[in-house]
């Protein structure tokens, strides 16, 4: 594929998405989780309160409290930190790797660009899960390693977006004019080149951050990245899973905030990505 | 070029695309900075228990040599001895890749057929209630991640209904029709998992296929509605279609490691994510190759059915 695919369905079901424009909000109401969670929170998210394990959700524990009796609705106000910033870091992380990759393959064509696809396809062999769970194991499940893995996961995938856009670009005379005038490698990929790849850039980020989201909750609810007593919402989900016969509010409401956040993002990725009118194939 | 060297080309492509997945899966097993012998024993070990492991394992030879040896049991079946077990890991392996398969082929088998049958129906009722319907749903369960649905279906129809057992007890290389119970609530929640794609695929490009006008045509020409629908949209509306379920088989296989797990069903997956919990680096290796192997195999077959449904594609 050598030219950016529009979307033959954007114009039409974009109707169903605008239904959810308020999706947008999402952003700003993550964000807001993200900086005054843990300080809003009626409780501590990791002090143990014996005298009060287990509860059921009342007016004092909204939604109920842990084996150790902390309470859960404070454990997920301060999760959203631990759940979301390593997200966004792995997805800004793939695309800083994944558009030079696409840029440079866009400059150089031929068979420079061949080789590091086909480098690119190997990478995409795997299916994601799978490669950034032996990732993590072979290299330690710290929360830096998860969102190097995450990375990884998304470097050939945004490669392949962004340099489906920028061969058209590389082609252009006034590419060929900065070569002329003599000017550095980095100066034409990020100075000429970028800026006329912007909408492509901003679709990646948003649907890498959606993706980031929803792999990183799965690696954590698997036991990867953050490790207890971290409040990371994946992990919650994990360890109220075994008191689910008697104490399901330690299961429903990890898993409803992280369907919550998950699904409102990968719409809004969705939504952003329809609005520039880019293929979803290609947008994998 | 005919049909046939493009599908032997293909194949060739895939045999090639095998081995280099080999090889990454080596290198980030054995070339990465963390050690395997301290992966497997943990942080706590001491210097001179990993260097014993690593004699034992042979982690000291030289690292073609190593891999030239694994490379070569993996050729001929032999995928090593799981460390936790103590048993070869390739009889492991077979049972459990019967179940997965079994379970992955009816996942396919009801997901494929509903989806479609449920995307062709939004796109000829475009509008109505029922159009709305499916498509709220489909946006509700688009992007949710599989354990959610999983511990929810096992929450309604397990615990509370108690109509379904919450776990699948099986054994590797059990048949699975003999107990259809257990795979009930694994099958529904990876096929709506998956089928959100489908459904929104089919009904898009249904959509389009209504408004050409080769559809009017016939329509005009006095061709019944629901033969127009069945005979001339539908068959074109598939390629989109197909060409979208071989890219969601990445994530269906990602959804099964996840789902076995949960449900306790005795698949590669499940064994894949207790050689991480137990650090098993034989059988986590292979369970990578293995997955990966049904992933390149299944987008085989996804491009030769396109191949043979659109003649465009063979040039």
């Amino acid at each position: 594929m050598t030219t950016l695919a529009t979307d033959p369905q954007a114009a039409r079901s974009s109707r169903i998405l605008t239904y959810l424009r308020p999706a947008e909000i999402y952003v700003v109401f993550l964000l807001l989780l993200i900086a005054i969670g843990p300080y809003i929170a009626p409780y501590s998210a990791y002090d143990f309160d014996p005298a009060s394990s287990l509860l059921k959700p009342s007016w004092a524990h909204p939604f109920g409290t842990d084996e150790f009796g902390r309470d859960v609705f404070s454990r997920i106000l301060a999760g959203a930190r631990p759940t979301l910033l390593p997200a966004f870091a792995s997805a800004v992380l793939g695309i800083i790797a994944g558009t030079t990759t696409g840029l440079i393959c866009g400059l150089m064509g031929g068979r420079t660009d061949q080789w590091i696809m086909r480098g690119m396809d190997v990478l995409l062999s795997f299916p994601a899960l799978i490669l950034a769970m032996l990732v993590v194991t072979m290299l330690g499940g710290s929360t830096t390693i998860l969102v190097f893995a995450i990375a990884l996961i998304f470097w050939p995938r945004s490669a392949r977006l962004i340099r489906s856009a920028a061969l058209d670009i590389g082609k252009r005379e006034f590419i060929e004019a900065c070569r002329a005038r003599g000017e550095g490698m980095g100066y034409i990929l990020f100075r000429e080149m970028l800026p006329n790849l912007r909408s492509v850039v901003i679709v990646d980020l948003a649907l890498r951050c959606s993706y980031a989201i929803l792999l990183s909750a799965s690696l954590a609810y698997l036991g990867m990245g953050a490790q207890a007593p971290t409040p990371a919402w994946g992990l919650m989900v994990k360890e109220g899973q075994q008191f689910i016969q008697f104490a399901p509010w330690l299961t429903i409401f990890p898993c409803l905030t992280v369907a919550l956040v998950a699904t409102g993002t990968v719409l809004l990725g969705e939504n952003v990505r329809r609005r520039f009118a880019i293929s979803q194939r290609l947008a994998r | 070029m005919s049909l046939w060297t493009l599908i032997l080309q293909r194949i060739l492509l895939m045999i090639a695309t095998l081995f280099c997945v080999a090889v990454l899966t080596f290198l980030i097993v054995n070339v990465l900075p963390g050690d395997v012998a301290v992966a497997i024993l943990g942080d706590q070990s001491t210097p001179d228990q990993v260097e014993a492991l690593r004699q034992s394992m042979g982690l000291d030879q030289p690292i073609l040599l190593r891999f030239g040896d694994w490379f070569g049991g993996v050729m001929r079946g032999d995928f090593g001895t799981s460390l936790t077990f103590g048993r070869p890991v390739g009889p492991m392996i077979w049972g459990r890749l019967l179940n997965s398969a079994t379970l992955g082929v009816i996942c396919l088998l009801v997901m494929i057929p509903v989806s479609i049958l449920l995307g062709a129906v939004a796109a000829v009722t475009q509008g109505s209630v029922l159009d709305r319907a499916i498509t709220a749903i489909t946006t509700f369960l688009f992007g949710m991640p599989e354990y959610v649905l999983a511990l929810g279906a096992m929450l309604i129809f397990a615990i509370w209904l108690q109509w379904l057992p919450g776990a699948a007890m099986v054994s590797p290389g059990e048949n699975l029709f003999t107990q259809l119970d257990v795979i009930v609530l694994p099958v529904l929640v990876i096929s709506l998992g998956g089928a959100t794609y489908i459904i929104q695929m089919t009904r898009a490009s249904m959509i389009d296929a209504l408004g050409t006008a080769y559809v009017r045509t016939a329509l005009l020409k006095g061709v019944p509605r629901w033969q127009v629908i069945l005979k001339h949209a539908l068959p074109n509306a598939m390629l989109p279609t197909l060409v979208e379920i071989g890219l969601s088989f990445g994530a269906l296989l990602g959804g099964l490691v996840i789902i076995e797990t949960i449900f306790n069903f005795a698949g590669v997956g499940q064994l894949m994510v207790m050689s991480v919990q137990s650090r098993d680096v034989p059988v986590l290796q292979a369970c990578v190759l293995v997955i990966a192997a049904a992933y390149s195999v299944g987008s085989l077959l996804a491009d030769i059915a396109s191949m043979l449904l659109n003649p465009r594609l063979r040039t």
